[in-house]
């Protein structure tokens, strides 16, 4: 059994490790990143000059790709309210190495998302109108707003509980990395020396955000949800799209949360941090959602086809057996049943199947928003032809655009901000393993950095383990 | 004796005579039988409430229970006739009050009309009525459940006190700036706290903003909040007239660059082509697609003079043949 300061130190060299090294690899997959955003501006430029012509979206199917794009990143987002919040709530231990993951990818969708909006219109300048006509009636503000507020509160919720970890790398990184990231650490650290005051004032802060974001992160899909649900369209017009929709967006936000951790744990050998454990935790709520989520469409399907208004037969034919049945029923099938399945068969329940599931997810739950937008606006209000749509290059290539700004965040991050709530990991192994460490003088962890400094610790870089990425 | 039949049929004549002048004298009484009398106000805004007061006599007498209806000239998509706004019944003493909103910001020649129970022609009585005033908006939804303290107000309440409580952390963070300068003694390099200010009054600045943002909405929903003075949209106004500007494409050296597709797209959108067949000629609802389906460059100026299928069709007054000839370059170039 290691010392609390050995295991410390070692998820202190894990932690940091991203930031001190940076291998050829990195750089590829930072150009290819770059390529594709670049290629997304030409294409938007295309459709700044041309207008929203060069889309497909026309006068019957005026919505498509974008804000399909829009509703599954706001989707996602909601990764780190769920992981974090919910779980710092119920105190549930095994959330410390996931929490920051999570957070940051609940920002950086959140930015992707919004963009969604501004590219979908083709008057980008008219947003001011909203802010300057905005009328609380139309549900278009509602979204604004809500948007707006989980921005600011979850960019607070990421920041608070770095502060200590940002302190950490400002005393122990310091000289190490260049001026830049060096700035960046003592600026964003607030003068954090861990006193007993600062502690509880940043716990006031956490604590406040912590649960106020929960209600926050439920509203922003509800009104996503909304958009669609306060118009009388056959297929829209429905009460349980809240539900749908909430429970969808922690759904594809545990999937890509899944997939971004193992990505990183194996990138930067996190095994010891991001274990089986992690996962399959993460899987059970993956599961548990996957359920949930075939109830609310069975709930949603089967009321609405038993009483099956004339107008809902053109919507449910559609759906079910013609243009969009593969979709609908790879979401049924591979999305949401699988899924489940792979969790419950005692064969599957390892990381690769958890992976496959979150995989499975996050694909089917792009098809569900794809031809939710689509098959509502496709249905024909008055007797004409229904209209097609298949998104164009410019469209294709933009949304490829805002994946790879996704992941271009993420990786810049890496580089900068420590991925591990090292502080809280600290304070949960400590708990764990309190009557090992009862005989061992416990040390306030981060509390007097000037002790760990002139206690002369070991240059992290040195103690790095072996396996470089 | 002879004198006395002569007398006889002399009377007979005298008397024949009288009641024929009587009857020559009485006759236009007698041909016209019911007559109108109005009594109406000279001007009249729109939007009010206008009763306008008819008479029917017959020979001086009273005429009950007829009908009669108040009409006045309207168009209406080029058609233009008489339009019946108000309709009602004499009383005993031949009167009846025809009440109608004023809706129209002229009403022309006005005229009460007899309907019945006579079938005997009736002259309608013809007046006019002058439209003047302050615009006004006439219709407003009524409808809706109006449940106390659930309105807006809750609404924007609910909005700040959910930013009071996320500013609330942010101070807390500037409170750990601060926490942490009294603690370091040579502070002045360690000093960051600033950032935290900075974060805290970008919070606070976006609450403000949000919450102006709902209450400087304006409230049209009645069934929130009174309505009262509001104008849902000002394009509802029924006396003004808004001239439509078009396009912007009326200037015609825009479609003389001399590259026939630049041209053509240009006559394209100015003979509003693109309204039915859509842009670049990729159909739309209510016409075809052009692009790939277009033909001969003569089967296409036929179709364009002759309108095939409802399509309207253009002479060349409207569309000339050079004109026409461009908009099919254009289309053939793929629109």
């Amino acid at each position: 059994m290691d010392t609390l300061t050995n295991w410390q130190e070692r998820l202190i060299s894990k932690t940091t490790r991203p930031t001190l090294v940076t291998t050829y690899k990195y750089w590829i997959w930072l150009g290819f990143l770059v390529v594709i955003v670049l290629n997304a501006m030409y294409q938007y430029s295309r459709q700044w000059t041309d207008g929203l012509y060069v889309t497909d979206m026309r006068d019957r199917i005026s919505w498509g790709l974008y804000i399909t794009a829009f509703v599954f990143f706001i989707g996602i987002s909601h990764a780190g309210t769920l992981i974090s919040a919910i779980l710092r709530a119920s105190k549930a231990s095994w959330r410390a190495p996931v929490t920051r993951i999570a957070e940051f990818i609940t920002a950086v969708a959140l930015l992707v998302g919004a963009s969604f909006v501004l590219i979908d219109m083709g008057r980008p300048e008219r947003i001011l109108n909203v802010y300057l006509h905005g009328r609380w009636q139309s549900p278009i503000m509602w979204d604004v707003m809500a948007i707006t507020t989980y921005l600011t509160a979850s960019v607070i919720y990421l920041y608070a509980p770095m502060i200590p970890d940002l302190a950490m790398y400002r005393d122990r990184l310091t000289g190490k990395v260049g001026r830049v990231r060096g700035f960046i650490y003592q600026t964003l650290s607030l003068d954090w020396n861990g006193t007993p005051k600062q502690l509880r004032l940043l716990g006031k802060a956490i604590t406040i955000m912590m649960l106020i974001i929960i209600p926050i992160a439920v509203s922003v899909h509800t009104v996503v949800s909304w958009i669609f649900s306060m118009t009388l369209r056959v297929g829209w017009n429905t009460s349980i799209f809240g539900v749908l929709f909430v429970a969808g967006a922690i759904f594809s936000g545990v999937a890509t949360l899944i997939l971004v951790m193992a990505i990183l744990r194996k990138i930067y050998h996190w095994e010891e941090y991001l274990t089986t454990k992690h996962f399959l935790y993460l899987g059970y709520l993956l599961a548990a959602f996957g359920a949930f989520m075939v109830y609310v469409n069975i709930n949603e399907y089967l009321t609405e086809g038993f009483k099956l208004e004339e107008s809902g037969e053109f919507a449910f034919r559609q759906l079910f057996v013609e243009d969009f049945a593969l979709m609908f029923w790879f979401y049924i099938i591979g999305g949401l049943i699988v899924p489940v399945i792979l969790m419950l068969v005692p064969k599957t329940r390892t990381i690769g199947g958890v992976v496959a599931a979150a995989i499975l997810v996050d694909l089917a739950m792009f098809f569900e928003r794809y031809f939710i937008v689509v098959t509502g606006l496709r249905v024909p209000l008055m007797p004409y032809e229904p209209a097609s749509y298949a998104p164009t290059l410019v469209e294709w290539s933009i949304f490829a655009g805002g994946m790879a700004v996704f992941c271009l965040l993420i990786t810049v991050a890496i580089k900068i901000f420590p991925m591990f709530a090292v502080w809280e990991m600290t304070e949960e192994y400590e708990a764990a393993h309190r009557d090992v460490f009862a005989s061992e003088s416990t040390e306030p962890i981060l509390a007097d950095d000037k002790t760990s400094a002139t206690a002369g610790s070991p240059d992290p870089s040195s103690r790095t383990e072996g396996g470089s990425p | 004796m002879i004198t006395r039949r002569l007398k006889r049929v002399r009377n007979f004549a005298l008397a024949a005579a009288m009641v024929t002048i009587a009857l020559i004298t009485s006759a236009p009484a007698l041909a016209a039988g019911i007559e109108i009398a109005v009594g109406a106000p000279e001007q009249v805004s729109v939007g009010q409430q206008v009763e306008v007061k008819a008479v029917l006599s017959d020979s001086g007498s009273p005429v009950e229970g007829a009908e009669i209806a108040l009409t006045y000239q309207a168009s209406l998509a080029g058609e233009f006739g008489r339009v019946e706004i108000a309709t009602a019944t004499t009383d005993e003493a031949g009167i009846a009050i025809l009440a109608y909103q004023q809706r129209a910001d002229d009403n022309g020649e006005m005229q009460v009309v007899y309907l019945g129970p006579d079938t005997d022609p009736v002259e309608p009585y013809v007046f006019t009525i002058a439209v003047g005033g302050e615009p006004v908006q006439l219709y407003q939804l009524s409808t809706g459940v109006r449940i106390p303290f659930i309105n807006g107000t809750l609404v924007i309440l609910i909005i700040s006190g959910v930013w009071v409580l996320i500013a609330m952390a942010a101070i807390y963070l500037v409170r750990v700036g601060m926490a942490g300068r009294s603690q370091t003694a040579v502070a002045s390099e360690d000093g960051s706290m600033w950032i935290s200010v900075i974060l805290a009054a970008a919070v606070v600045i976006t609450a403000v903003g949000m919450v102006i943002v709902f209450v400087r909405a304006p409230v049209a929903n009645s069934h929130v909040i009174d309505p009262e003075g509001y104008d849902r949209t000002i394009v509802n106004y029924l006396d003004v007239t808004y001239p439509y500007d078009g396009f912007g494409l009326d200037d015609e050296s825009l479609a003389q660059t001399g590259d026939p597709i630049v041209d053509g797209e240009v006559l394209y959108f100015q003979f509003a082509c693109a309204a039915c067949h859509g842009l670049g000629g990729k159909g739309a609802i209510v016409a075809p697609e052009l692009v790939g389906e277009l033909g001969s460059l003569g089967s296409f100026t036929t179709d364009v003079r002759e309108g095939p299928k409802g399509m309207p069709q253009y002479d060349d007054a409207t569309i000339s043949d050079e004109n026409v000839e461009k908009i099919y370059t254009y289309l053939d170039s793929g629109g």
